[in-house]
């Protein structure tokens, strides 16, 4: 088991924002799994494992629902289509680590949850699909909206940002 | 294909979840067309940007001994729950003779494992060698003695230090980039390893001359979670490991076994 724990603290790292929950939520998945090992029949326990960590990561994150986070995701999501970014802005793309990382920590946590089990985790549509429990086509368009959010996020043009900061100086 | 269909396929297309069809149909288009190939560019920034190790959430070292110690507890816990199980029912005085048949049953399992121990192939015990060899190289950041992602620096390389020269095959065009080699020492002599990966996943392919009958059939194992397929070729014995999930894994095999 011990290859997994690792992706199963970064996924309940990566869904609750938390180094805590995240600790508390590998553990009592994996006491879980254990206890349960028996009944388990199939080739890889890896995506069974990820789902057991997910469900619950979920379950937490429903018991302290955090209607400030809610609130941030509704702006993100605004009117996809007439914020998209012209071609000439869209290489603008920020490589700057805490933004990427502050932007992925904005996503609805399904997208969230797909980008970082394709890109961080490496997993495929396949085995995402089976961890998270919905079908392939949903996989591909929480990854798709999921993508086009962190694009629409971390492609706003520097020179606007640098504007909006010295104005509040 | 026209744009519209090509911004469709393109996520698919780089994160290589298209059949071969569907891609060159994609990349033909990416071919012709300025702007879709400026999305592409745009995708495969951000995909580079979430590729940042450093974005990995790492647990702590201490957290791991405590999940370990955890996990043994409940192992513990468990089986001394089975035995006070045995004891009430006993206690019950239904069945006096569940003694007798424990004690049966410990010598037909007893006797059981020893055969099965005795007979254990030579096979199986190459096999958690290699194991050993894979979880090894990825514990002690010991995974590449010659990193290079060329053929032509990892082959001559083994020159001088083992007695055969291995195949050591570009697979990067059908998604299997190499990128190192090392030495390793298993079924008592030094054998080549060529490290592979897809996506996150490090794949140890260990090889070295067969002497005994060739079978090219993949034979498949997994043990504690890794996948490790092994075949004997005309020239080489192969064993490729990984915790890639196994059709994967196949692919890869069928690749080699093809070079």
């Amino acid at each position: 088991m011990s290859p997994h724990l690792t992706s199963a603290y970064n996924l309940a790292k990566w869904l609750t924002s938390s180094h805590e929950d995240a600790e508390d939520i590998v553990q009592e998945a994996f006491l879980r799994a254990f206890s349960a090992f028996e009944s388990f029949r199939g080739d890889d326990p890896k995506p069974w494992l990820l789902t057991i960590v997910r469900n619950t990561s979920m379950t937490l994150l429903k018991r302290n629902l955090n209607t400030g986070a809610t609130i941030r995701f509704e702006e993100v999501l605004e009117d996809p289509r007439e914020r998209s970014p012209d071609p000439e802005q869209t290489l603008l793309i920020s490589c700057d680590r805490e933004e990427v990382r502050q932007a992925l920590e904005q996503l609805p946590v399904d997208f969230r949850e797909a980008v970082v089990l394709r890109e961080i985790e490496g997993l495929s549509y396949k085995e995402i699909a089976a961890t998270t429990g919905v079908p392939l086509g949903t996989v591909m368009s929480r990854l798709s909206r999921g993508r086009d959010c962190l694009k629409r996020i971390l492609s706003t043009p520097r020179s606007v940002r640098t504007k909006e900061g010295a104005s509040l100086r | 294909m026209n744009c519209d269909d090509s911004r469709i396929y393109l996520p698919a297309y780089l994160d290589d979840e298209l059949d071969v069809a569907e891609s060159l149909r994609v990349q033909k288009h990416l071919l012709e067309c300025g702007d879709c190939q400026r999305v592409q560019d745009q995708e495969l920034a951000l995909r580079s940007a979430l590729r940042d190790p450093e974005l990995y959430a790492h647990p702590s070292a201490e957290f791991l001994r405590r999940i370990e110690t955890a996990i043994s507890t409940a192992a513990l816990g468990q089986a001394r729950s089975a035995r006070s199980f045995g004891f009430e029912v006993f206690q019950l005085g239904w069945f006096r003779w569940v003694p007798a048949i424990a004690a049966l049953l410990i010598l037909a399992i007893g006797t059981f494992l020893a055969l099965n121990s005795l007979q254990s192939s030579h096979e199986e015990i190459v096999a958690k060698a290699v194991l050993a060899g894979h979880i090894r190289s990825l514990q002690e950041n010991h995974l590449i003695d010659v990193p290079s992602s060329d053929r032509h620096t990892v082959k001559p390389w083994f020159q001088g230090r083992l007695d055969f020269s291995p195949p050591v095959p570009d697979l990067s065009d059908p998604g299997w980039p190499l990128i190192g080699g090392r030495l390793d020492y298993v079924d008592g002599r030094p054998v080549a390893v060529l490290v592979y990966q897809r996506r996150m996943h490090k794949i140890n392919v260990f090889l070295w001359p067969n002497h005994g009958s060739a079978n090219d059939d993949i034979r498949q194992e997994d043990a504690q979670g890794y996948q490790i397929l092994h075949w004997n070729g005309a020239e080489d014995t192969y064993w490729v490991v990984s915790d890639l999930n196994r059709s994967e894994l196949l692919q890869l095999a069928r690749v080699l076994r093809g070079h």
